[in-house]
């Protein structure tokens, strides 16, 4: 993972719309926001998606995580910010099924108690890079996860093709990904993830390659899909203002071992316009996960020895 | 190829006639090149006086071979199903290997080495025992053939192979695949670039393999011509053999760096 931990407040204040910004309609009866350091959930009726107690692992001498405990409610969009380094992409390896936690962990799926190998399949997971396949054009790499569910061709193409344009890929479906853009090439590997409908969808930094413009842009899209899907997304960012303004929830991560240090809900209005980055809410709610994250990054900052 | 726009598909159609074009326009210069060339040695060996047992015109080359057309066509012709039949069955042998050597490492820190060894034995003191077991055929030929012609195969494949990133092996098992699958849509494909280099280089090999073989005695063939050749001190019939031979080594190169450039269109991005 590379370093960010300085870039945090000045990430992407260039990727404002400045057309957007005087359609302060959300400024109107400000509805109180409510910063709640205390999980209020879990008490609530609903039963949690996925459920994670006392989860750790080790690599060798080095303690990734260490006893992390996080919910995530079905239809939620929980994001997950912390210094780098704090076992962010172990915890979606975890939930991907691909490693497996140290013992003495609890880990519920819909209630039941898994090891992480089950999770294999019933995740879509989307890595940091696109990870597309050259030989493939995009229709047939975002298809990839239908074809090995064992879906037939014909049936996998044609449900991808009813969903290129929401994707803004109408017209590209046989292009290959060299032939395309950064941002393209992300949002074809969204599709794939999209299209694996699973009850879970973990997104790791999907953003963090592009340019700020892009990135915003992706962001709003995002959240177009998302209100429409309403699938659960556990999206993983170094990126403060992308965390608040994706998320029903921040989770904060601590420096190695990473732990949650901070459970922030955002109670934003949604949708949730470009413009919602300047609202005083917006502002309130940055200066408690920065504040947080800044006394970790310095943490991980002084034991790392940069 | 750039992409503009929603119409990049019909952008990238005229580009690719035009590339087209430029391999017919560079195949056009490549012949133009040869005729001149022969025309140079043809001139050199008239001026110096070089004499035949050296060097024979080309003109006289080209000659002998159209006073006997029948002989150098069925030769050939032989010679090339050896060394196809050779060349198949080491590809796929090469891959097979790779692909259960980059499975099972028990397997490869067992075979592997033997596989090296194998190739340190000289395929002249191989072909005579091959001769024996196989008998004066074309079979003997093709395993001759094979024999040469599937070791690289087998390390470019391996190579290939660990040439794979292995996030996109771990993207494949989170959305459930098993192992055949990762292999039919990751590892083969992602390895084409890798096992083609081979596949290029075992096209010469195998075509050694089946015109050696045919020296452990054989009827027709173009190692049989060129032996015969060489006992009857018959120069020309040797240069008609060697430009043969030649003939079906950039004819069957030629055949497999075409089958690349359509397979691997992607090129080696990852």
């Amino acid at each position: 993972m590379t370093d960010m931990s300085i870039a945090w407040s000045e990430d992407y204040a260039c990727g404002l719309n400045p057309g957007a910004r005087g359609l302060a309609g959300l400024l109107g009866p400000a509805k109180a926001v409510q910063i709640t350091s205390e999980p209020a959930w879990g008490s609530s009726g609903d039963n949690p998606l996925i459920e994670l107690r006392n989860v750790s692992k080790s690599f060798g001498p080095v303690v990734a995580l260490d006893s992390l405990e996080a919910t995530i409610h079905p239809g939620e969009l929980v994001t997950v910010v912390g210094p780098s380094g704090c076992g962010k992409s172990t915890l979606f390896n975890i939930l991907a099924g691909l490693e497996e936690p140290d013992p003495g962990n609890i880990l519920r799926f819909r209630g039941k108690s898994s090891a992480a190998s089950e999770l294999l399949g019933q995740v879509s997971f989307m890595p940091q890079r696109d990870l597309l396949l050259p030989w493939r054009n995009v229709i047939d790499n975002a298809i990839l996860a239908l074809e090995i569910e064992g879906m037939p061709r014909t049936q996998a193409r044609a449900e991808a093709l009813k969903m290129l344009p929401e994707f803004g890929l109408a017209g590209f479906e046989n292009q290959y990904p060299n032939q395309l853009s950064g941002g393209m090439r992300q949002r074809v590997a969204l599709m794939r993830t999209f299209l694996f409908r699973r009850d879970l969808m973990l997104l790791d930094e999907p953003f963090g390659a592009l340019d700020a413009l892009t990135r915003t842009m992706m962001q709003r899209w995002l959240l177009d899909v998302w209100q429409k899907h309403r699938r659960t997304v556990l999206f993983i960012t170094h990126d403060v203002d992308e965390a608040i303004f994706l998320g029903d929830r921040v989770l904060v991560m601590t420096a190695r071992p990473g732990k949650v240090k901070l459970e922030q809900k955002i109670d934003l209005p949604r949708p949730r316009k470009a413009d919602i980055v300047t609202s005083p809410e917006f502002i309130t709610l940055k200066k408690t996960l920065l504040d947080a994250i800044e006394e970790e990054s310095m943490k991980s900052f002084m034991t790392s020895g940069h | 190829m750039s992409v503009s726009g929603p119409s990049g598909a019909i952008v990238a159609s005229p580009s690719l006639s035009a590339a087209k074009a430029g391999r017919f326009v560079s195949l056009l210069k490549s012949l133009i090149w040869i005729a001149a060339f022969l025309a140079v040695v043809e001139l050199l060996v008239l001026v110096l006086g070089i004499r035949p047992y050296y060097l024979p015109r080309p003109s006289a080359i080209a000659a002998a071979f159209w006073a006997t057309p029948q002989a150098y066509l069925l030769s050939m012709w032989r010679t090339l199903l050896e060394t196809v039949i050779g060349f198949v069955a080491g590809s796929l042998f090469g891959v097979a290997t790779g692909v259960l050597f980059h499975r099972w490492t028990m397997l490869r820190e067992l075979f592997f080495p033997l596989f090296v060894v194998s190739q340190t034995i000289p395929v002249i003191a191989f072909g005579a025992v091959v001769v024996l077991w196989f008998g004066n055929t074309l079979l003997a030929k093709a395993v001759i053939s094979f024999y040469i012609s599937f070791l690289p195969v087998t390390v470019n494949a391996l190579l290939g192979f660990a040439a794979v990133d292995p996030r996109q092996v771990a993207l494949m098992r989170s959305f459930g695949a098993k192992e055949g699958q990762i292999l039919r849509r990751l590892y083969l494909p992602a390895a084409l670039p890798q096992i083609f280099v081979a596949l290029k280089l075992a096209s010469s090999l195998s075509l050694i393999g089946a015109i050696v073989g045919e020296w452990f005695g054989d009827t027709t063939g173009l190692g049989v011509l060129l032996l015969q050749a060489m006992y009857n001190e018959n120069v020309v019939g040797i240069w008609v053999t060697i430009v043969a031979s030649a003939c079906l080594g950039i004819g069957l190169y030629a055949v497999v760096s075409e089958a690349e450039r359509r397979i691997v269109f992607w090129g080696a991005e990852q």
